[in-house]
């Protein structure tokens, strides 16, 4: 009961003022409480072996400097739990600095152990100027008082090591993040490695199908578009992951800018006309002219854009349409991808945005990286994205939106840890 | 026939465009680095460069500044093909947002090389 008496009074009352205020606090007190000359509380050092001065009143720095007290058989008995009076500091035995005490004018000291949940923290000591003793009341409530101590410096402990602990945990969180960081450049690099021989390999594979090196037969015709066709696959992987890993570490400056969205969507339409045309797809766009500027990437929201639009040009079958519209709405720019393609399965839906999700994982188009892609980017700007399979009213199709506020700041790091 | 110099490090891409362009009855002359590149600028005058950008010693954009350095005024106008390895990707805008780095050339041409695309750009571009 009185410890954790003690023990609240203790938490409410270094929140108020701090553990070295009430230490202060507490030697003044007994001192002036007791009539005392002197009051000190001394620490037991980590290896229990010595006493360290924490903080005292009416001793002068001289008597402070005397020396580390070494744990006697005296100590130790107050280390113990007990009380112990010593009343002719200058001449009993068991003191260990007595010229120093008899220069001090300490006539008699009593040292009380300072008590804590987790053990003994030291000992508190009472310096009289003349030979006194203590009544069985006062010790006891200097046995309190001391016991206070104690918890106090058991609650600085605790606050110490937790800050230690929080430390260190910052420290573990920003090396986590160098190696991250580390890791997603060693992943471009080895990407941007892997690239130059694709490229050179189809470059000779396209230059054959030219004829520019005699002519070839119809099986080595085919066989040399399908693997024109398979590295154009591995080269858009490869692509994939450079910008995945591109957006995980975050974008660089120059990338970000403050962007119009008329503009980029009207070059979008550019982009995807490019997609839509020679497969016979009609395209239409409905984008509001003179839509908000925001601070972003405009290559990223160029790729969201162009990754939709591909996606929905790879399902739709000529004579099919893909639609473009953007307006504001409220406070926020509406961005919407209508095609009138094969459609999404309803069970798939929650799963398109993940990483390397593919809706036929036979099939060799596609890395199943665009959506996701798409996902970070607007999340980067603050928004959000879904798709509806069949198109609302329609009844093939699928409708992907993205609602991304206006005037927003593009968080420039994306999925970094706090 | 018009003289071209191709600048690349990668000697399978050189190789590729000798073939192509070489076919097409162009004199092409090779470069494996931007200062071999300047150098044969200098003895050959070509009529057209195509350059890539990420070569040893000096690389593309090297090459791009030195060219428009005063002491070369009398090869600046020479018209200037950027051959962008794929990781520069997509579009010429899509270059200079991510490298910050602008160029006034005549073309910007991705590879892997598309026979069709190089020969309408160079032909293009010798007409003009």
């Amino acid at each position: 009961m009185r410890k954790e008496l003690l023990y609240e009074i203790s938490r409410s009352v270094i929140a108020a003022v701090g553990v070295q205020n009430v230490l202060w606090a507490i030697v003044e007190s007994i001192t002036k409480g007791t009539k005392a000359k002197g009051c000190a509380l001394l620490v037991l050092s980590q290896d229990g072996e010595k006493l360290y001065h924490r903080v005292s009143y009416g001793i002068s720095p001289e008597y402070i400097g005397k020396g580390v007290i070494e744990v006697d058989d005296m100590i130790r008995c107050v280390l113990a739990g007990e009380s112990v009076l010593v009343e002719d500091m200058a001449n009993d035995p068991r003191i260990q600095y007595p010229e120093a005490a008899k220069h001090e004018g300490f006539g008699s000291v009593l040292s009380v152990p300072m008590r804590s949940y987790t053990g003994v923290k030291g000992v508190m000591r009472v310096y009289a100027g003349k030979q006194r003793t203590f009544s069985k009341d006062e010790i006891d409530f200097l046995d309190s008082i001391a016991e206070l101590s104690g918890l106090v410096l058991e609650k600085e402990e605790e606050r110490d090591r937790m800050a230690l602990e929080a430390n260190r945990a910052r420290e573990e969180v920003s090396r986590m993040s160098d190696e991250r960081e580390r890791f997603l450049y060693f992943i471009r690099m080895v990407a941007h490695d892997l690239k130059a021989p694709l490229a050179a390999v189809e470059s000779y594979l396209k230059i054959i199908l030219k004829g520019s090196t005699g002519p070839t037969t119809e099986k080595q015709e085919v066989w040399l578009n399908r693997s024109v066709k398979r590295i154009d696959g591995m080269l858009e992987l490869i692509s994939d992951i450079v910008d995945l890993s591109k957006l995980e570490a975050g974008l660089d400056s120059p990338e970000l800018t403050p962007v119009s969205w008329t503009e980029v969507l009207n070059s979008s339409v550019e982009v995807a006309r490019g997609l839509t045309e020679p497969r016979g797809i009609e395209l239409e766009n409905d984008i509001e002219q003179n839509l908000p500027e925001i601070f972003g990437s405009e290559v990223r929201l160029c790729q969201l854009i162009n990754n939709l639009v591909s996606n929905s040009a790879r399902y739709t079958s000529t004579g099919g349409k893909i639609a473009i519209r953007a307006h504001q709405v409220e406070d926020n720019v509406e961005v919407l991808v209508e095609d009138e393609g094969r459609g999404i399965r309803p069970e798939i839906i929650p799963e398109i945005f993940n990483d390397f999700f593919k809706g036929d994982p036979e099939s060799l188009e596609g890395t199943g990286l665009g959506l996701s892609i798409c996902k970070r980017i607007v999340e980067m700007h603050n928004g959000k994205i879904w798709a509806e399979s069949p198109a609302p009213g329609k009844d093939i199709g699928t409708l992907v939106t993205m609602v991304i506020p206006k005037g927003v700041v593009c968080s420039h790091i994306w999925g970094k840890p706090e | 026939m018009p003289k071209i110099l191709v600048m690349d490090d990668d000697p399978d891409i050189i190789d590729a465009l000798d073939t192509l362009l070489g076919g097409e009855g162009y004199e092409v002359i090779t470069a494996h680095d931007g200062e071999e590149g300047l150098a044969k600028i200098r003895e050959e005058y070509p009529d057209m460069i195509i350059l890539d950008m990420l070569m040893p010693r000096l690389d593309g954009y090297g090459v791009y500044k030195a060219l428009h350095d005063p002491q070369w005024s009398e090869w600046k106008d020479i018209p200037i093909v950027i051959l962008t390895s794929v990781s520069e990707d997509v579009s010429h805008r899509r270059y200079e947002l991510e490298t910050g780095v602008r160029m006034e050339v005549a073309a910007y041409i991705e590879k892997p090389i598309d026979p069709d695309v190089i020969l309408e750009g160079v032909r293009s571009i010798l007409e003009a």
